[in-house]
């Protein structure tokens, strides 16, 4: 492990050192170490869809359930023999004013509270549709982006709403990613662009591609990127909302758009699974690492394992070596290599827990840390 | 309105009652006049304030800090009442919110804090001047309530939320709510003020045959979160809370009671209707370690003690007492027995002693009794004394702890005059009538008229099958015929030789005493439906379910038979029910009918479970999974949406 580290900080001085220190300015603290959790150390095989941190527990939903890390330690996986509603855990959210755990499964929405589980599906509840893609928290209410629309739950009093074509300008009912504000929420549609419903005035507002379903892009900030949006965060600082979609990012600020292609940022793919924004950072999980978007400085950084490419033909719960690749503003690119590295490539979803990154794969989760700060 | 003193009430008390015949005779108006200016005592005010006779009905108590002041919060009249603990007489009085159920004390012992359940609030009351100086929101229907030991947070059990409400005592807003079990009544404290446990009255919702199941929430005061959940097996109608010893690391002491409900009840050697008894907790808040919990049993062999209630232990860990509101008792026990009862309980099997019914003797030396229907119980700080409010007869028994014996009964000043629907609420109570005073009424209709949520084995000609859900007793004037079956065409036949034959198995209630019974239940009202607004007005959803319950045709314009429309059966000028038996597809291979009574609709939203035999825990599940072929009303075509608004407007009746 120490020996690790001192390789890190030796490739990453020889960064610095060939970098004029305007230029280091802009490059954000780097994650160069990287812990993973595997079947290699208790944890489920395959697919890690979603991450959420609520303090030092971390829940992560994978195909096969619904897990919880403790201290660096595997100490639950939940499954539907435990009460979830269906194991493959799409999307996790905290309710951090009770510390419940909702979590999106494709057999419908599971509250655990205090080691108890409490479904909602379809023919119990209110819920629209048992396949729940995404589920946010926002006060007493409960968002869940469903097959047949967003469906909310309240809390307190039981009710439940649902938004769907019949009621809303929804495009059609597939509900795929959300996001909350205090006063909107931010729905990702699949095929419907994203639709914003405001709470207190009671209005939506859609954002919907210009060109239609044609994948083409006319000219780079012409709207929304495309309507079949995977995904979606809001940015509280800066006021910005940020929709993934698998043909490119695009951040709407309220008056303009800023759309990401991998032909002209240091996007890492235009496939995007997951988005996370905050504080002018952009987190973007795409099928070939993840992007890192410094929105400020337009500085980019990519994360993945260095043999990415080859990534599938590895064994399985092999060590890899990770790369590093900075696209700094003017376009120039810079590449290094760490001693450890994510789990796979294909990045769905990105959690933070205080300066550190917890990172969903398509092969298990990841724990990254930044580089030390110098002394 | 302040109180005086009992010798100048008596006083009043005496001449009014001499002068109130002619007066009303020679000068009704003028008498209608002067009742307003006039000094009124307290034994007669409420008869004379108030066009129908309230009493008082005590149900919480709590204790000043130094143990001067008894409160006693009056569920019946909404007030609460001083009593001074020396002279043991009522020195004052403060009006609060509708059907307050809880109290409790600012750890510097100079604020008050009731829970008025059909206001969904807290008083918040100034112990010295006795005004209510703030009135906080809360969650629906709350009953318990403590604040942390800082008295910085409040937190209140809000029983038909199912849910915790904390309150930042600094704003007065409500800053959360947690999820609790079903049907959370009871709070209390842990002795190292890291905890709060909640106790609830009902079982967890689950399908109809398994075991009923209920929790004790475990909230921490630290993160305001709920941390834990005990669970404790095959019980219901947990209540309140003692802690014994009163220290970290003892016992959490709750009452109560063991139903028997999936097993045909005519085997009185196999326990029959239900057993009373405490679960003894051991709460663990490391998650390396278990939680470990008991039952005991209360109930002696040939004499049952029903219906627990009341828990208390005095401050010195020598006693424990329970009370027992069907049996008009209050079971004092030695810790240091109980003591040595757990440490024969073989750790790998709690529930060794669950079911046996030689515990008491061994626990409980001593059986005092109480006024009718004693609820909560409180120990003076001294440990000399113990108070316990007896609901129905408006009184505080007070107990001699050094000698164990009553002391004396503190006369609260309730109405002389006992009406028929009074007397019918203490035999609605007591368990006397029982075979072995076994159950009462209240015993599977706790919170004075609810349902267990449980269904029952009882029916003697079927044994075994037509296994029924309990019904709720609250507004159920003018819903007849009764039981699931329609076989019991009123009230009376219900309560009256039924009861006796199938239920008490004792020679059971008089003619009078039915008919007193009777008018009680008639007058059982629904508590204020959270779900409607205060003007009555429908939402925009719950108007378009209303729309759906009265719809003529499907979506598609096709004329839905008649007999399909959810008013057909569900009338709204018989309170939604047409008060006939019908068939809507529900029953199964154990029942031996095919058709049931049709429930009345009002108060649904807080009735769950459903259908006759308890198998749709959830409103939704009545169509989504036991109505396949729209027998229960056409519903196959209707989307989510609709599903939902409909339920929405079902809510609000």
């Amino acid at each position: 492990m120490r020996n690790s580290l001192r390789v890190c900080l030796v490739l990453c001085a020889g960064l610095f050192l060939l970098a004029p220190a305007s230029v280091m300015a802009q490059i954000p603290k780097l994650y160069t170490r990287w812990v993973n959790y595997t079947a290699a150390n208790g944890f489920p095989r395959g697919e890690v869809y979603s991450v959420a941190v609520n303090g030092n527990q971390i829940w992560a939903g994978t195909e096969h359930g619904l897990v919880l890390i403790e201290n660096g330690r595997v100490e639950k996986v939940f499954t539907t023999a435990n009460g979830l509603a269906g194991d493959a855990v799409i999307s996790v959210a905290i309710d951090k004013q009770t510390g419940d755990v909702w979590a999106a499964t494709f057999g419908g929405l599971s509250r655990y509270s205090a080691g108890q589980f409490k479904n909602y599906t379809n023919l119990t509840s209110g819920l629209a549709n048992d396949l729940v893609y995404s589920v946010a928290v926002q006060g007493q209410y409960v968002w869940a982006a469903t097959a047949a629309g967003i469906s909310r739950l309240n809390t307190e009093t039981g009710r439940w709403k649902i938004f769907s074509e019949q009621n809303s300008p929804f495009a059609e009912p597939w509900g795929y990613a959300l996001a909350v504000s205090p006063k909107k929420i931010y729905m990702g549609l699949w095929g419907g662009g994203v639709l914003v419903y405001d709470l207190a005035d009671h209005y939506w507002r859609p954002y919907t591609d210009p060109d239609g379903s044609m994948e083409i892009v006319l000219y780079r900030n012409q709207g929304l990127i495309d309507n079949m949006v995977s995904s979606i965060a809001y940015d509280r600082q800066a006021r910005m909302f940020w929709a993934g979609s698998y043909f490119g990012l695009s951040g709407y600020d309220g008056r303009n758009w800023h759309n990401y292609l991998t032909k002209d940022s240091g996007l890492a793919s235009n496939f995007i699974n997951g988005v996370l924004a905050a504080d002018d950072i952009v987190w973007v999980s795409t099928q070939k690492g993840l992007s890192e978007f410094d929105y400020k400085t337009n500085t980019w950084v990519t994360y993945r394992p260095a043999d990415w490419r080859a990534l599938d033909m590895a064994r399985p719960d092999e060590a890899h070596r990770g790369e590093i690749l900075i696209t700094l503003p003017n376009g120039k690119t810079r590449r290094m290599e760490t001693p450890t590295s994510l789990p796979h490539n294909y990045i769905l979803n990105v959690a933070y827990q205080g300066k550190t990154i917890w990172v969903a794969t398509a092969d298990g989760l990841s724990h990254g840390f930044p580089q030390p700060t110098k002394e | 309105m302040k109180m005086r003193l009992v010798n100048r009430k008596a006083k009043a008390s005496t001449r009014w009652t001499s002068l109130w015949i002619p007066v009303i005779v020679s000068c009704l108006t003028v008498t209608g006049l002067c009742w307003h200016q006039t000094p009124v005592a307290a034994s007669t005010w409420s008869t004379r304030w108030n066009p129908k006779i309230r009493y008082l009905d005590p149900v919480a108590l709590a204790m000043s800090p130094g143990g001067k002041r008894l409160y006693v919060v009056c569920e019946g009249l909404d007030r609460v009442l001083v009593v001074n603990t020396h002279n043991r007489q009522v020195v004052g009085m403060v009006r609060v919110g509708r059907r307050p159920e809880g109290i409790a004390l600012s750890p510097d012992g100079k604020t008050l804090y009731v829970t008025n359940e059909w206001s969904n609030s807290v008083s918040v009351i100034d112990a010295g001047t006795l005004h209510v100086v703030r009135t906080l929101k809360t969650g629906w229907d709350p009953v318990g309530v403590t604040t942390d030991r800082a008295g910085k947070f409040l937190y209140t059990a809000n029983t038909l939320g199912d849910d915790i409400s904390v309150i930042n005592l600094s704003t007065g807003q409500e800053i959360k709510r947690l999820a609790a079990g079903h049907f959370p009544e009871y709070v209390d404290l842990s002795a190292n003020g890291k905890w709060i446990y909640v106790s609830n009255l009902l079982a967890k919702l689950a399908p109809p045959d398994d075991p009923p199941e209920c929790e004790v929430t475990v909230v921490s005061t630290a993160k305001q979160i709920v941390t834990g959940r005990i669970m404790v097996p095959g019980v219901i109608q947990l209540r309140h809370i003692a802690q014994a010893p009163a220290q970290d690391g003892g016992y959490l002491l709750i009452p109560f009671a063991q139903p028997h409900n999936l097993v045909p009840l005519v085997r009185l050697q196999q326990g029959w209707y239900m057993s009373n008894g405490m679960a003894v907790i051991r709460p663990s808040h490391a998650s390396e370690q278990k939680t470990r919990i008991s039952e005991l049993l209360l109930d002696n062999i040939d004499q049952a003690f029903a219906n627990g209630f009341g828990a208390a232990a005095t401050p010195d860990g020598k006693w424990a007492l329970i009370t027992e509101s069907g049996a008009n008792t209050v079971s004092v026990i030695s810790i240091a027995k109980l003591n040595q009862v757990m440490g024969k309980i073989p750790a790998s099997d709690p529930e060794a002693l669950s079911h046996r019914l030689d515990t008491a003797q061994k626990l409980v030396v001593r059986r005092l009794p109480t006024g009718r229907d004693p609820t909560a119980v409180v120990v003076s700080p001294d440990g000399q004394f113990a108070y316990i409010a007896n609901r129905t007869d408006d009184t505080v028994t007070v107990v001699n702890l050094k000698e164990l014996k009553v002391a004396s009964t503190v006369d609260l000043g309730g109405p002389r005059q006992i009406t028929m629907e009074r007397r019918g609420q203490q035999l609605f109570f007591d368990a006397r009538f029982a075979y072995q005073g076994q159950l009462s009424c209240s015993s599977c209709h706790p919170h004075e008229g609810f349902e267990d949520g449980l269904v029952w084995s009882l029916e003697m000609p079927t044994l075994g099958r037509d296994v029924p859900e309990n019904r709720t007793l609250l507004a159920i004037r003018g819903t007849s015929p009764f039981d699931w079956n329609g076989i019991n065409p009123n009230i009376q036949t219900q309560d009256g030789p039924r009861t006796a034959a199938l239920i008490f198995r004792s020679q059971g209630f008089s003619n009078a005493e039915v008919r007193e019974l009777v008018t009680y239940i008639r007058s059982l009202k629904l508590p204020p439906n959270p779900h409607l607004a205060p003007d009555g007005k429908l939402t925009h959803s719950q108007e378009l379910g209303k729309q759906i319950f009265f719809r003529t045709k499907t979506d598609t314009g096709k004329i839905i038979p008649l007999d399909e429309r959810c008013y057909y059966c569900h009338s709204p000028l018989s309170h939604y029910t047409s008060r006939v038996r019908e068939d809507v597809g529900t029953s199964t291979k154990y029942d031996t009918i095919q058709s049931w009574d049709v429930p009345q609709l009002q108060g649904v939203w807080m009735r769950a479970p459903y259908l006759h035999n308890g198998e749709a825990m959830t409103l939704e599940e009545i169509w989504t999974k036991f109505n396949p072929d729209d027998q229960h009303g056409y519903t196959s075509d209707m989307n989510k949406n609709q599903l939902n608004e409909l339920i929405q407007f079902l809510k609000t009746l």
